[in-house]
């Protein structure tokens, strides 16, 4: 048999395979009929066969070229990406991080810097007017101190809408940026922790020394735990990710940061869930005209679940045999 | 990493689960930026939209606070999460990445899955890197020189940026190009030529791949090329054919492609009366008998035939 005689005789399989092909790739998630499923593997196991055997067969490079596109584009279409499964996300959230990040040094690295360098900025800010004008700049200190002028006494619902959508769209974006830079060898992430540790304390110090101390810090008791403690995390989670590429514990470094890759996404996530919950406390509960102990109990009772998630939850269980292997993971 | 020994080009081999070894082409930055500057323009456009509904709607009934908190939450999604998500429900695809032609998969050539495509979308803020701000009118517009990624991706070989490096995965070009069939001979001289040939040559292996890259790149040739690269080839078949050395090389090559690929002989001439092709085959046979000669028998039957279809 020659070469066109057999490109003629399999070009109505590999024609059809390549509709099915075009069929598929338009949706995003596929059901198709069950006849259909097994003719496509059959089609595909057909012309991996005939890719196979390309070079016995003598096959042109063309042919064999629009072969490999072919087989590739199928390739595609029979492995495709699993959808998102929840299920398997509140495990992640609820379970393994905690646990991962009850160990985790670049995490408690990230606290004691943002921790540390903000009570030192806080109380220089406080103890020396001018600390804070150099760091912050004048703009800024008297935007903060026009900002709280006023005694809270609640909003229009609607401004607490757009409030949100402020906090929501600002504040996670930082959380993630902080994570993303720490890529850069954990360098851009430290940076991004000490900018903002460092302006926080200086804000947090400078108010102090205002006739606004007040406002400012009824304003900021409620959503502070989930909004700080997300900040740490996000930096953390970026430091562990740039750290990565320098201690490999024994892999190679593209797997090490492959590795660090995948842990890290759910303790950013994580910090977004809790920015969120920080943004939703910030726009309806820290504006209103509740009385202070109520803002003061949210801001408790948020601690409080803070702790459980990351104490509790995170406590190294023992008898869980999944966990050892994390356990031998950080001696 | 084993392909890094052999790799030359942008492709990549990707072993199947069917033991299949098949090659995707890798794509580089100049199909991965249009795709890129697409789905920016998609996002502005859809935020665009949103916000003029979402600000009518909700100033009709009086409440655009609500509005412009919506609009921002959706900003935020679209802006870290837009790439995230259709690469995760559109098995490794963007809109731009499906206009350009390209797709993620991980290293292995599997899809990815939900956490690869999260994670290196949100990490190409690193890739971008480092930022300037440029000033346009009273704007600061922050414009991404991307020199970071651009670096990282031209150190490896699969162009995988820093983000891609963090989730192993890469970017491939997914053409449809259509089947090219065996390419057709219509030179009456070569035809001619082909009957000529005897029948016990079996062109080997890479004599039939040389063939095939010959004549399927030749309509771009002017006839002088033609001739001087044919003749590398032709040269050493004029002796073994037992053809004079005139014979336009080109030509010859043809018939030797038409023989090989396909056909033993005209089909036109067959299909006249059953009487010619007999006659055309002793002819066929005569000429053989002229330019046998054992040693070339020998060098032509020694490749391995047995497995030819």
């Amino acid at each position: 048999m020659k070469v066109s005689d057999l490109v003629k005789a399999r070009q109505a399989n590999w024609q059809e395979l390549e509709k099915l092909c075009f069929r598929l790739e338009g949706r995003s998630r596929v059901r198709v009929a069950a006849r259909t499923a097994g003719r496509f593997a059959a089609l595909y196991r057909g012309a991996c066969a005939d890719l196979a055997l390309a070079d016995s067969y003598q096959l042109p490079g063309s042919t064999v070229q629009y072969l490999h596109e072919l087989v590739g584009r199928a390739h595609n279409q029979l492995y495709r990406s699993r959808v998102f499964d929840t299920a398997g996300w509140a495990q992640r959230l609820l379970v393994e991080v905690p646990q991962q990040l009850f160990h985790d040094r670049a995490l408690r690295l990230a606290f004691v810097i943002f921790w540390g360098l903000f009570l030192l900025s806080a109380f220089l800010a406080y103890a020396r007017p001018d600390f804070a004008l150099a760091v912050v700049g004048q703009e800024q200190l008297t935007q903060f101190e026009e900002m709280y002028a006023n005694p809270i006494n609640g909003r229009e619902s609607q401004d607490d809408w757009e409030m949100l959508g402020r906090y929501i769209s600002r504040n996670p974006s930082i959380g993630l940026l902080c994570f993303a830079m720490g890529l850069l060898l954990g360098i851009g992430g430290l940076f991004t922790l000490i900018i903002n540790a460092t302006s926080i304390g200086c804000v947090f110090g400078h108010m102090a020394t205002t006739p606004q101390a007040e406002n400012f810090y009824e304003f900021v008791t409620a959503h502070g735990p989930y909004e700080l403690t997300a900040v740490v995390l996000s930096a953390g989670a970026g430091m562990r990710l740039g750290f990565a590429i320098l201690q490999t514990g024994g892999l190679s470094r593209m797997d090490s940061l492959r590795r660090a890759g995948r842990e890290t996404l759910p303790m950013a996530m994580t910090a977004v869930v809790l920015f969120i919950l920080a943004a939703l406390i910030e726009g309806f509960v820290s504006p209103s005209s509740l009385p202070y102990w109520v803002k003061a109990a949210v801001s408790i009772f948020s601690a409080s679940t803070l702790m459980f998630y990351f104490v509790i939850l995170g406590y190294p269980k023992e008898q869980a045999g999944a966990i050892g292997s994390d356990a031998d993971r950080h001696p | 990493m084993d392909t890094q020994d052999r790799q030359l080009d942008t492709r990549i081999e990707v072993i199947t689960p069917e033991n299949i070894a098949f090659r995707y082409r890798v794509a580089g930055p100049f199909r991965r930026l249009p795709a890129f500057l697409i789905d920016v323009v998609i996002q502005l456009v859809a935020a665009i939209i949103i916000q003029l509904v979402l600000f009518f709607v909700f100033d009709f009934v009086g409440l655009l606070g609500i509005g412009i908190g919506l609009y921002l939450i959706f900003f935020f999604i679209l802006m870290w999460f837009y790439g995230g998500l259709f690469e995760a429900l559109w098995n490794g695809q963007t809109p731009g990445k499906r206009i350009m032609g390209i797709r993620v998969l991980s290293i292995d050539g599997k899809a990815i899955d939900a956490i690869q495509a999260t994670l290196r979308n949100v990490l190409r803020i690193a890739d971008f890197q480092p930022v300037l701000p440029v000033p346009i009118g009273p704007f600061i517009f922050p414009v991404p020189c991307c020199l970071l990624g651009l670096v990282t991706a031209s150190f490896n070989d699969r162009f995988q940026r820093l983000g891609d490096l963090a989730c192993g995965t890469m970017v491939v070009v997914e053409s449809r190009p259509g089947l090219r069939d065996v390419m057709r001979i219509d030179d009456r001289e070569a035809l001619r030529l082909a009957d000529q040939i005897p029948a016990y040559f079996v062109p080997s292996r890479t004599l039939a791949r040389a063939l095939a890259t010959y004549v399927g790149r030749r309509w771009a040739f002017s006839p002088g090329r033609r001739q001087h690269i044919a003749s590398h080839l032709a040269g050493p078949l004029y002796d073994r054919l037992g053809l004079p050395p005139n014979t336009d090389p080109d030509q010859l090559l043809c018939a030797v492609y038409y023989r090989t690929f396909i056909a033993d002989r005209q089909e036109e001439g067959t299909a006249e009366t059953a009487l010619p092709a007999v006659g055309r085959q002793s002819g066929v046979w005569g000429n053989t008998f002229d330019v046998a000669e054992p040693t070339a028998m020998d060098i032509f039957t020694s490749v391995n035939t047995g497995r030819r279809v």
